[in-house]
């Protein structure tokens, strides 16, 4: 892990947040980028393997059967 | 005022300054009359626009070629001298004006000036060309002081007035013009000069005529400049960049001369965003830009494109960059010498000359070719610092189009899939943001609707490779989020003042998937809205991890820590425990069972880097401190013991035991090395002085204590129907779990799916009942830090994460 805070974006490092309306980005620029790329689904976390996969989903449908 | 110019080289001293190269214009009474006209304003600007005229004309000197120094003081009472080394305003009867000195018509008729005749000077800055006389004009006193022809001559003006005949008063070998004026307080509105203004412009001039040294005293305050850069523009690019780190190592600089005009640009790009051009014409800041720049602009964009195509280095690109995209961190000078400068504009500080822009734009797009092509390191540097600033540029677009276009301005509509509160007020509403489409589902019908939202999100899930999938929120959804939350986004909209919910609370499954959607979410709130986050207004739901049966009573408990505690009072209600030492029961079996669960805890923080059961053999058997690793007798009998403990109790460790004692240097001692292994794979446990004087060691310690206060075991576990022997302490936790668990129905929540309407509500919405963890900014940090992981720039960190998290998972699995 680099020292200090850096922007997420560009890895500057940036000041504080008391200083730095911005933060955690070094500037309204790179938040913009940000933005854009969460709008543009570039941002993914792993999902799981095929094998999961296949028994989740069928799981939404029906539901699971109540214990109550 | 148009005349042909001479064709010679510009640095060839021209033609002689004598009386006869002064021509006469006009008069002074207009100047006194009408100062904005000539001067710009009778305030700040037009005062210490007086300075700079008289300082201009030394420059001129020193363009042409004759002077090396100048020198400025401002005096105690706002008066101002300017001293030269040039060669001396011409003295004697002016050709022309019939019984006039030249140096009186040089001070007091408008518009005259060696300049004006261009042989004398080829170029000159002189704004505007009103020359001295107007600040002869609009002073209280002047006194002019020439060096010339190894005689000092001095005359002397009141409002522009001369006072005598221009008179020699001494002889000198130097030679020069000094000139000192007091501005005339019954015109000017201030009178007070600024030392930073003065030496702002004194700087530019030395940077735009290298060598020459001009330096600055303040007798008000005795601050003091001297201005000197060997470098010119060079130099002047530097220190526009001197806080920054810049891309190229050093400045590119281009000159030429062509058609009786000299052009000189330095430019430098730094790993900022902003643009600084400063454009001169004639060393005057053309702040409005003109022909010069618009060259450059054109220029310095077609010949990068070009260049960058040619070496195909932004194919990935999807759309060609800008000029401002070229420009985004961009210091550079360009400076050019004119022999007629036309000036327009506002405040006449835009260059006119139309054949300046082909000139500039042949040399940009020649030079600059070159410099790429023999600075290919340098060149890449800036051509991808070009392309981050288009891809920015294109992010930043796509984000504002695509808010737009789905609607979060309309703030009068609301998202289909919100179930909205029926309340307005948003200290009182809450917004549960759930994954999954049957928990949404769920949420929606065990909700309050009074005071409760919810907002399904489900993501997408994309097969990156056969057996890897990826899940991500779709820009639908986030702009749905967007929606709901009445915020708006992005630099112009973002109003977090505006949320409709002063609680948010993110409901994800228990599980690994559901972790890494929820630091997806909290990423996104940190980074686009951490004023929520910043206001205490997100939450993380607690959804329990089991639901206990027992007596046909639900019982829900959020996690293992809570089961324990579940199935320790059990066996508090029904079970003792026999030592040699006592008979122990209830709250005191509850302690007891306590410390194992924490030091069976402890040791398995310890197996990432060491088998966990000898370390259990060495706590519960031996004997081994900091001082027994300098006894080799005594260590020998403690690992005899040790390995008595593993005979008996893990005898499976036994075949692939290997137990080495080795030197350690630097406590003169020696240490233990231990290899075993654990699931078929080696593990090497080392027990030396690092170790043993660590505080997680000194805690097994203390929990060994607690242990040995019982006495030897076995011990007898008595429960309401049996009796059973336990060899160890953890055998008494595995049977009374075992105990406790008879009749019991435990059932572990694999999502939050699997809970009904009412289940949920009990558990994890009422208001009564419910944990809700509040984020704080730290743990919003940490998750972003996460999320960096996940998004997995550096590969092995992300693999070992996502390994680490996927085990605790299966460990919780019991």
């Amino acid at each position: 892990m680099p020292l200090g805070p850096r922007c997420p974006i560009c890895k500057k490092p940036v000041l504080a947040r008391s200083k730095n309306p911005s933060y955690p980005f070094c500037g309204d620029r790179c938040r913009a980028v940000d933005l854009g790329m969460w709008l543009g689904e570039e941002y993914r976390v792993p999902a799981g393997s095929a094998d999961e996969q296949e028994d989740e989903v069928p799981l939404p449908k029906d539901g699971p059967e109540g214990d109550a | 005022m148009e005349k042909t110019v001479p064709t010679e080289a510009l640095d060839t001293p021209a033609a002689e300054y004598t009386a006869s190269s002064i021509t006469v214009l006009d008069g002074l009474e207009a100047v006194r009359k009408r100062p904005g006209m000539y001067i710009g304003d009778t305030n700040v600007y037009g005062l210490h626009h007086l300075v700079y005229e008289v300082v201009d004309n030394s420059v001129d000197e020193a363009l042409a070629g004759f002077c090396t120094e100048v020198e400025v003081v401002i005096h105690v009472d706002n008066s101002v001298t300017v001293t030269d080394n040039g060669r001396g305003i011409p003295v004697g009867p002016h050709p022309t004006v019939k019984g006039m000195d030249t140096v009186d018509v040089v001070m007091t008729k408008l518009h005259a000036g060696g300049k004006f005749e261009n042989s004398a000077y080829k170029v000159s800055g002189g704004l505007h060309g009103v020359g001295v006389s107007c600040v002869n004009a609009l002073s209280e006193w002047l006194e002019v002081e020439i060096q010339r022809e190894g005689k000092v001559y001095r005359q002397r003006y009141a409002r522009g007035v001369p006072q005598q005949q221009v008179a020699q008063i001494g002889v000198t070998e130097k030679r020069g013009t000094k000139v000192s004026f007091k501005p005339d307080t019954s015109i000017f509105e201030v009178t007070e000069l600024n030392f930073d203004t003065l030496s702002q412009r004194l700087r530019e001039l030395a940077f735009l005529n290298a060598t020459l040294k001009i330096s600055i005293t303040d007798e008000r305050t005795s601050k003091s400049h001297e201005f000197k850069f060997e470098g010119g523009i060079v130099s002047f690019v530097e220190y526009l960049n001197r806080a920054k780190e810049a891309l190229n190592e050093k400045p590119i600089y281009f000159r030429a001369i062509k058609d009786q005009v000299e052009l000189e640009i330095a430019m430098q790009w730094n790993d900022g965003y902003d643009e600084r051009i400063f454009t001169f014409a004639n060393n005057i800041n053309t702040h409005e830009g003109g022909t010069h720049l618009s060259g450059f602009k054109s220029a310095l964009t077609r010949t990068i494109n070009t260049y960058a195509e040619k070496n195909q280095l932004w194919k990935d690109l999807k759309e060609a960059p800008t000029g401002e995209d070229a420009r985004e961190g961009l210091a550079a000078v360009i400076s050019v010498k004119v022999p007629n400068p036309q000036f327009e504009g506002q405040t006449k500080t835009k260059l006119g000359n139309s054949e300046i822009k082909g000139l500039v734009e042949q040399m940009v797009n020649e030079q600059l070719a070159i410099w790429l092509e023999e600075n290919p390191n340098n060149a890449r540097k800036i051509v991808a610092k070009i392309g981050d600033a288009t891809r920015a540029r294109l992010a930043a677009r796509k984000a504002r189009e695509t808010v737009r276009r789905k609607g979060v301005l309309d703030s009068g509509s609301l998202p289909g899939k919100l179930a909205d509160c029926q309340t307005r007020d948003p200290k009182e509403s809450e917004l549960y943001i759930v994954e999954g489409d049957s928990a949404g589902g769920s949420a929606k019908q065990g909700r309050d609707r009074r005071n409760q939202a919810v907002l399904p999100l489900r993501g997408k899930i994309l097969n990156v490779e056969k057996a890897r999938f990826e899940k991500m929120l779709t820009s639908a959804e986030i702009v749905t989020l967007i929606t709901a939350l009445g915020t708006g986004i992005g630099k112009e909209e973002y109003k977090p003042q505006e949320v409709r919910y002063h609680r948010i609370i993110l409901m994800t499954d228990a599980d690994v998937d559901g972790s890494h959607i929820r630091t997806l979410l909290l990423t996104f709130f940190f980074r686009q809205m951490p004023e929520l986050i910043g206001n205490g207004f997100l939450y993380i739901a607690q959804p329990p991890l089991y639901k206990v049966t027992r007596n046909k009573k639900d019982t829900y408990l959020k996690d293992d820590e809570a089961k324990n505690e579940y199935l320790l009072n059990i066996t508090a209600e029904r079970a003792k425990v026999l030592t040699p030492k006592k008979e122990i029961s209830g709250g005191e079996i509850r302690e007891l069972l306590r410390k194992v669960i924490t030091y069976k805890a402890r040791l398995d923080k310890l197996s990432a880097r060491r088998d966990p059961r000898i370390i259990d053999a060495l706590v519960q058997s031996a004997r081994i401190e900091t001082d027994t690793l300098l006894n080799l007798e005594a260590l020998n009998g403690e690992v005899e013991k040790m390995h008595a403990h593993l005979e008996a109790r893990s005898p499976e460790v036994l075949p692939h035991l290997k137990m080495f004692r080795k030197d350690d240097p630097e406590h003169q001692a020696k240490k233990l090395v231990f290899r075993t292994e654990v699931n078929g794979s080696p593990k090497e446990t080392v027990l030396d002085h690092a170790f043993l004087s660590s505080p997680e060691y000194r805690e097994l310690l203390l929990l060994r204590e607690a242990f040995e206060a019982l006495g030897e075991a076995p011990y007898k576990v008595k429960f309401e129907e049996q009796q059973v022997e336990a060899a160890s302490v953890q055998q008494v936790l595995d049977a009374a779990l075992a105990d406790a668990q008879k009749g019991l129905n435990i059932q572990r929540y694999k999502g939050l799916g699997e809970m009904n309407p009412e289940q949920l509500w009990d558990t994890t919405m009422d208001p009564a009942r419910r944990t809700l963890l509040q984020v704080k900014v730290d743990d919003a940090v940490e998750s972003d830090e996460i999320f960096s992981l996940l998004m997995g720039e550096a590969v092995e960190p992300r693999r070992e994460f996502i390994e680490k998290n996927a085990l605790e998972v299966q460990n919780l699995d019991i």
